[in-house]
């Protein structure tokens, strides 16, 4: 996921119980002020009409234009944008007030007012029409049945939004809203052709003041460009930001980004692993290494894999022989940290006492593994591991694997295949001789078209709401290609899902004994998280390097 | 047969072979295994949503979920009436998006096969008069390490050396030069050197060997006895002649590398062309693009090919179109 995605995704937090709400501002420019290039080397948006994407990158690019109501910085702590103050959730969980400040502009000089928020939620995002790709995030099922939550206004500058089942983690979806310019909508509504051709939707001419830049350009494939926004309603007073433009340039190979970044040709870009050390011997480039909520791990299949997998002795038995020490020298080059559950430490809710330390230390054993394996009855093993081609992480995690796992007798055999093939033929599945249309979960009896033991992915985790995992590890999780069962798991993210977790101390119990529940049972191996590192032009002051380094970019500027 | 009905008769040939490309391409993209609406399942599912559901949505909103017979004659319908469709990997209609970087890729590849053209042919001619000379060797030498080097190595070492190291020139191609302008010559410096050192090396040995056979012919000694200066002999009698095989291969690469050819050199120089355009269309499943890219390269291919035949007649008087 990339940077801007994940800000967009964090969404929002618990406001009432987080503390610091002012953002990190330094007192203004000392420098001149210029275009800020960024050099990335994802993919390209797909689009700038917000509803309509899919992908990290649109969203992202829309965010440079468009604040949305609130950030988080480093310490997870809420930081507000277009939120007057922090949404308020009633005792019961079920009512989300969002009131909006009151300086808000459309380019036309139009007030942004809470109706437009609650029209683009119910004649945009929940319209049958326009098939907003993730509307089930705004729906609950009640009695059986799925509906979308009721957004009201509450005056010209607040709206509501109403659930009829509390959710403890719904507060993240809010925080994640975007809205359109309600007169210009209106124009195309019901007309999903029209809508998406629409030209002020699709270069971004509405966004007024709403966000540090404007949209200056974007040439598919190249750039994405915007220009200082001087209406900016957070730079009054500091006159933020501070660069003239800020441009997306996107590189085709990660070896020309790092050289333009030598040659000072980009301010800012993320630097792989092997030319850490190169380039921070340079003195114009300034390194920062951040932990990231993504981390990599071993999937065991539990559907059409070996038997053994289904045993949970057998699968600690594996994740034993496997050294998560060796794993991060060898293949991260130190960028990273053993992971034992799925939450990262960054988070507010890792708990570390009580897990079960699998790969390391007196738990990387593979004497012991061996005779695990033997005395379950299995000897002169052969496996066969799959992972996306291209992805040289994680073809050395599963070089590494072969290696370790035959030191313990288990034969390995690798298997590179492109990542639609891998999502298709290994992960996608159905059960055989039914009608079903392949999925990521087609229940317990479901298999995949291509077997396979052993699978190198990474996954990531929201650290303000890992529940949102669920998708991979609970029985019926929409990402559960695995076939993973536990009925214990199960149960504890209901719970999260629950009333009971609107207590803050509560849910962190709960998210504790599920850590523990599955750094025992192991669903996958969980490996390593992975770090980031981000490198800049030492001239480049204001960065604060963190989980989320970029939520306070608006006041990042050059110095000298 | 005359030039005119030659032509006219390989333009209709033309018009068949566009049309069965055009149909072979839609066809295949839309038979294919894959959805373009496959980069949303992941996301989708994430999402706990009914993948099925929501992907039938998304091929709804883009007119993919119409019999694949109405989605082609549709297609030929728009085509028709001048629309190329809608590109639902970057949100614009087709033809805004080809003629928006078809430019990119015309001048990178123009100046490139100029720098191989002029260079290759210079050094092919220099080096077969100069036959078995230090200068031949030496040029034999170059031309051999030219065709051997890959061009995303070359490209990448050219960054190093002239961008980062010396500082000379910006490490990637930036499109907000004015296209006529010193500066957009000097960031395509890079680009056209890597784009083009293959080539050049290839046309150094077509026209070498190209010229030498020629000098060996019965003509050529003829011209020398009649007591033709020699650079009469070798530029009106010996280049002449050799020209007719590096035409050919000149205009097959010229095909070739329009669509495609430079994809590698605009992805390590960040050159925003139609081979960067037309891979990711294919790789988003995109095919209003890719039909659309797939269309015009064949045009331009069939182009240059009754071009070539056209410069044969001129070139050498004696081929006849019958």
């Amino acid at each position: 996921m990339g940077r801007r995605g994940f800000l967009r995704l964090c969404g929002g937090a618990a406001a009432l119980s987080l503390g610091c709400l002012q953002p990190s501002k330094p007192s203004g420019p000392r420098g001149g002020l210029e275009a800020f290039i960024e050099g990335v080397s994802a993919g390209d948006a797909e689009t700038l009409n917000w509803i309509l994407a899919a992908d990290a990158a649109s969203l992202g690019y829309v965010s440079f234009t468009m604040d949305g109501l609130a950030t988080y910085d480093n310490q997870l702590r809420l930081q507000l944008r277009w939120l007057r103050e922090p949404v308020e959730i009633s005792r019961d969980g079920l009512e989300y007030t969002v009131p909006l400040r009151e300086d808000l502009r459309w380019t036309d000089g139009n007030p942004v007012r809470a109706e437009d928020f609650v029209y683009t939620m119910e004649h945009l995002m929940f319209a049958p029409w326009l098939r907003y790709t993730y509307a089930g995030d705004w729906m609950e099922e009640v009695d059986g049945a799925q509906r979308f939550v009721e957004p009201r206004v509450v005056d010209k500058n607040t709206f509501a939004i109403i659930r009829e089942r509390a959710s403890p983690e719904f507060l993240y979806t809010v925080m994640g809203l975007l809205v359109y310019p309600e007169h210009i909508a209106k124009r195309y509504e019901g007309d999903a052709e029209a809508f998406t051709r629409a030209e002020e939707l699709n270069n971004l001419s509405y966004t007024g003041n709403l966000g540090p830049y404007r949209f200056v350009e974007w040439i598919r494939n190249d750039k994405f460009a915007v220009e200082r926004n001087p209406d900016y309603y957070l730079g009054r007073e500091d006159g933020a930001p501070y660069f003239d433009r800020y441009v997306v340039k996107l590189f085709g190979s990660p070896a020309a980004r790092h050289a333009a970044l030598e040659a000072g040709d980009i301010a800012y870009t993320s630097v792989d692993p092997p030319k850490v050390g190169q380039l921070m011997a340079n003195k114009a480039i300034r390194i920062y290494t951040v932990p990231t909520n993504g981390f990599l791990l071993l999937d065991f299949n539990q559907r059409n894999g070996w038997a053994g997998l289904r045993l949970r002795e057998v699968r600690q038995a594996i994740s034993m022989a496997i050294g998560k020490e060796l794993l991060i020298n060898s293949v991260l080059l130190g960028f990273g940290e053993p992971a034992f559950s799925f939450i990262p430490k960054v988070s507010p809710l890792h708990v570390d006492e009580g897990l079960e330390r699998y790969g390391v230390g007196a738990l990387y054993d593979k004497s012991r593994a061996r005779e695990v394996l033997r005395s379950a009855g299995y000897a002169g093993v052969r496996l066969r591991i799959v992972t996306n081609s291209g992805n040289k992480t994680r073809e050395n995690v599963a070089f590494l694997v072969k290696q370790e796992l035959s030191e313990i007798g288990v034969e390995v055999e690798i298997k590179l295949v492109p990542w639609p093939t891998l999502l298709r033929k290994y992960l996608m599945n159905k059960t055989p001789g039914s009608d079903q249309p392949p999925r990521f979960n087609n229940g317990p009896g479901a298999v995949s078209e291509e077997p396979w033991d052993l699978l190198v992915i990474g996954y990531t985790t929201d650290p303000k709401q890992p529940s949102g995992t669920e998708i991979f590890f609970a029985t019926d999780g929409g990402l559960n290609s695995s076939g993973y069962s536990n009925g214990k798991v199960d149960g504890l993210f209901k719970r999260l899902r629950s009333p009971e977790a609107l207590d803050e101390g509560r849910r962190r119990e709960l998210y504790a004994e599920l850590s523990r529940e599955l750094s025992v049972d192991l669903p996958v191996d969980f490996l390593a998280f992975q770090y980031a590192n981000l490198g800049f032009q030492a001239r480049v002051k204001g960065v604060e390097p963190g989980i989320s380094t970029t939520y306070n970019y608006q006041w990042w500027r050059f110095e000298g | 047969m005359s030039m005119r009905e030659y032509v006219v008769r390989r333009l209709v040939y033309s018009a068949v072979i566009a049309w069965g490309v055009l149909t072979a391409t839609f066809l295949l993209l839309r038979l294919g295994p894959s959805s373009p609406a496959d980069r949303y399942l992941a996301n989708v599912a994430a999402r706990g949503q009914n993948v099925t559901q929501v992907l039938a949505a998304i091929e709804a909103r883009y007119g993919l979920d119409k019999p694949l017979h109405v989605q082609y004659l549709d297609y030929l319908n728009n085509l028709v009436h001048g629309d190329w469709g809608w590109s639902f990997s970057t949100s614009m209609p087709v033809m805004d998006l080809l003629q928006r970087h078809w430019v990119y890729s015309f001048q990178l590849i123009l100046l490139s096969m100029l720098f191989a053209m002029v260079l290759g042919i210079f050094l092919g001619l220099y080096s077969a008069v100069r036959h078995n000379t230090r200068a031949d060797y030496a040029a034999t030498f170059l031309s051999f390490v030219g065709i051997s080097l890959p061009n995303f190595w070359l490209g990448i070492m050219l960054i190093l050396i002239f961008s980062v190291k010396l500082g000379w020139f910006k490490t990637y191609y930036d499109t907000s030069l004015p296209m006529f302008s010193l500066a957009n010559l000097k960031a395509l410096v890079l680009p056209v050197m890597t784009l083009g050192t293959g080539m050049m090396a290839a046309y150094t040995r077509y026209t070498r060997s190209a010229t030498l056979e020629n000098l060996r012919m019965d003509y050529v000694r003829t011209a020398r006895a009649k007591g033709l200066p020699e650079r009469q002999v070798l530029w009106r009698h010996v280049f002449r002649n050799s020209l007719l095989p590096i035409v050919t291969i000149i205009m097959f690469d010229l095909g070739s590398v329009v669509f495609g050819g430079a994809y590698l050199t605009e992805v390590i120089f960040g050159v925003p062309g139609l081979g960067q355009i037309s891979f990711n269309a294919i790789f988003a499943d995109d095919y209003a693009v890719v039909v659309a890219v797939t269309l015009i390269g064949a045009i331009v291919v069939l182009a240059f090919n009754l071009l070539t035949d056209v410069a044969y007649t001129i070139l050498d008087p004696r081929i006849r179109y019958d």
